[in-house]
């Protein structure tokens, strides 16, 4: 089956591995993710300016989905949040007829509220099914234990999520990595945000909090952290340096994404995972593995 | 305008602060109060609430808006509430850089082709109008 992949503005500058192995991921499961042009930004940035030019912005790109006949597969938690409320908004009928008067001047077919809307992970867990992977894993992690980091819009607003996931003690990824026999724990920081929506409003905060999380990963003795959206990693793995240096720590935790860990356990290689653009890079991940 | 602005809800808030106490901003910093701001948002005292640098601080991360009992949405109003800052000329010099961006290019961070090429990924198009467009089309709005 076909799905518009919803890639987002920071995945495909910033986290070319997160894409790279995405796509490979996808690929090796059959999943049939098809890139659409037309797509724009979210809403997400615009939200703070505007709120309602940015409902505008989410209801845009639901309507192309909706014209393509595809539900929307995304990678990255904000814009799937933004989505999934707009399309929670548009379910009252007069809203809905406004905005579809505005999509008109903007060229686009009006909106009539059928599309899904699921992040990559979500979907695996739900529609997938975490069996049928596991039936694809050729090497198991046994020896590796990670570190989840959710990131706050993968499951709230939970309202506009449908309550997939439970905020306070989150699991869905948890069950994914864990088919691939490798460890997560529990830590007492796991819902933390990675406060990276306030580092240029509140940069000393955005940093305390990532901070907090990073500090507390590390000292449980994790091989890496997992995540699965780009701006959190560019908090704890791109700003990892500069917060150790504010806090005086080196903290020296890798930080991969959960297709990188599931593609690693189906026998993809480094190259199709883009491990090159691991900034800590997966030397104790290598060793531990023997390969 | 702000139809998503529920001011009839916030009569349903007993300020019982279980979104402060909840907040992880405000444990860190503890001058950040969501019920406080909620408080003054329902009474309409919104110039106290646009002075503030509260606002700005909110990482939206919802954990307010799941926890309160009455089941107000805390994150969505102070989020809306940055935009009646915005129109009332508060605005955040990051935000006029990003805005400035998101104008010219369609997107918050900038294309780059030639990084995508080396790692072997297929281009995408670099601007895109879409926003200027919409922000053009809300201008028409007023």
């Amino acid at each position: 089956m076909q799905y518009a992949f919803y890639i987002g503005c920071a995945a495909p500058v910033k986290a070319l591995k997160y894409e790279i192995s995405t796509r490979n991921l996808a690929k090796s499961l059959g999943i049939e993710l098809v890139d659409i042009p037309e797509f724009s930004c979210c809403g997400f940035p615009v939200k703070s300016m505007d709120s309602f030019a940015a409902l505008l912005m989410a209801a845009r790109n639901l309507a192309i989905a909706e014209e393509k006949g595809m539900d929307i597969i995304g990678i990255c938690t904000g814009c799937m949040a933004i989505l999934s409320e707009a399309k929670e908004y548009l379910e009252d009928d007069n809203l809905r007829n406004r905005v579809n008067e505005k999509l008109k001047a903007l060229g686009v077919k009006e909106y009539a509220g059928k599309v899904k809307v699921k992040h990559f992970a979500r979907f695996l867990y739900e529609d997938y099914r975490l069996d049928r992977i596991k039936g694809k894993v050729a090497a198991s992690l046994a020896p590796l234990k990670f570190g989840i980091h959710y990131g706050c819009h993968y499951m709230k607003p939970t309202h506009a999520h449908g309550c997939f996931d439970d905020p306070s003690t989150p699991s869905t990824i948890d069950d994914l990595i864990n088919i691939t026999g490798a460890k997560t724990i529990n830590y007492p920081n796991k819902s933390l945000c990675c406060g990276l929506t306030i580092m240029g409003t509140a940069e000393d905060l955005s940093f305390k909090l990532a901070a907090e999380k990073l500090e507390c990963l590390s000292s449980r003795g994790v091989d890496a952290m997992v995540l699965a959206c780009p701006s959190c990693c560019i908090a704890y793995e791109n700003n990892q340096r500069l917060i150790g240096k504010r806090v005086g720590k080196e903290f020296n935790l890798p930080v991969f994404y959960f297709t990188q860990v599931i593609g690693l356990a189906m026998g993809l290689s480094e190259e199709d995972l883009g491990f090159e653009f691991n900034r800590v890079k997966a030397d104790r991940i290598r060793e531990k593995l023997r390969y | 305008m702000y139809k998503f602005f529920d001011r009839e809800k916030l009569k349903y808030c007993y300020q019982c602060g279980r979104c402060s106490s909840g907040c992880d901003i405000n444990r860190i910093d503890r001058s950040f109060q969501p019920h406080r701001l909620l408080h003054l948002i329902g009474m309409g005292a919104f110039d106290k609430v646009l002075k503030s640098d509260s606002l700005w601080k909110c990482t939206t991360c919802f954990t307010c808006s799941e926890r309160c009992p009455q089941g107000i949405r805390v994150t969505e109003i102070l989020w809306i509430a940055r935009t009646i800052a915005v129109k009332a000329g508060r605005i955040p010099e990051l935000l006029v850089t990003q805005k400035d961006i998101l104008l010219r290019t369609g997107r918050l961070i900038p294309m780059d082709n030639k990084k995508r090429e080396k790692a072997g990924l297929a281009a995408i198009q670099e601007e895109s109008s879409v926003v200027a467009e919409i922000f053009e089309i809300m201008e028409g709005e007023k």
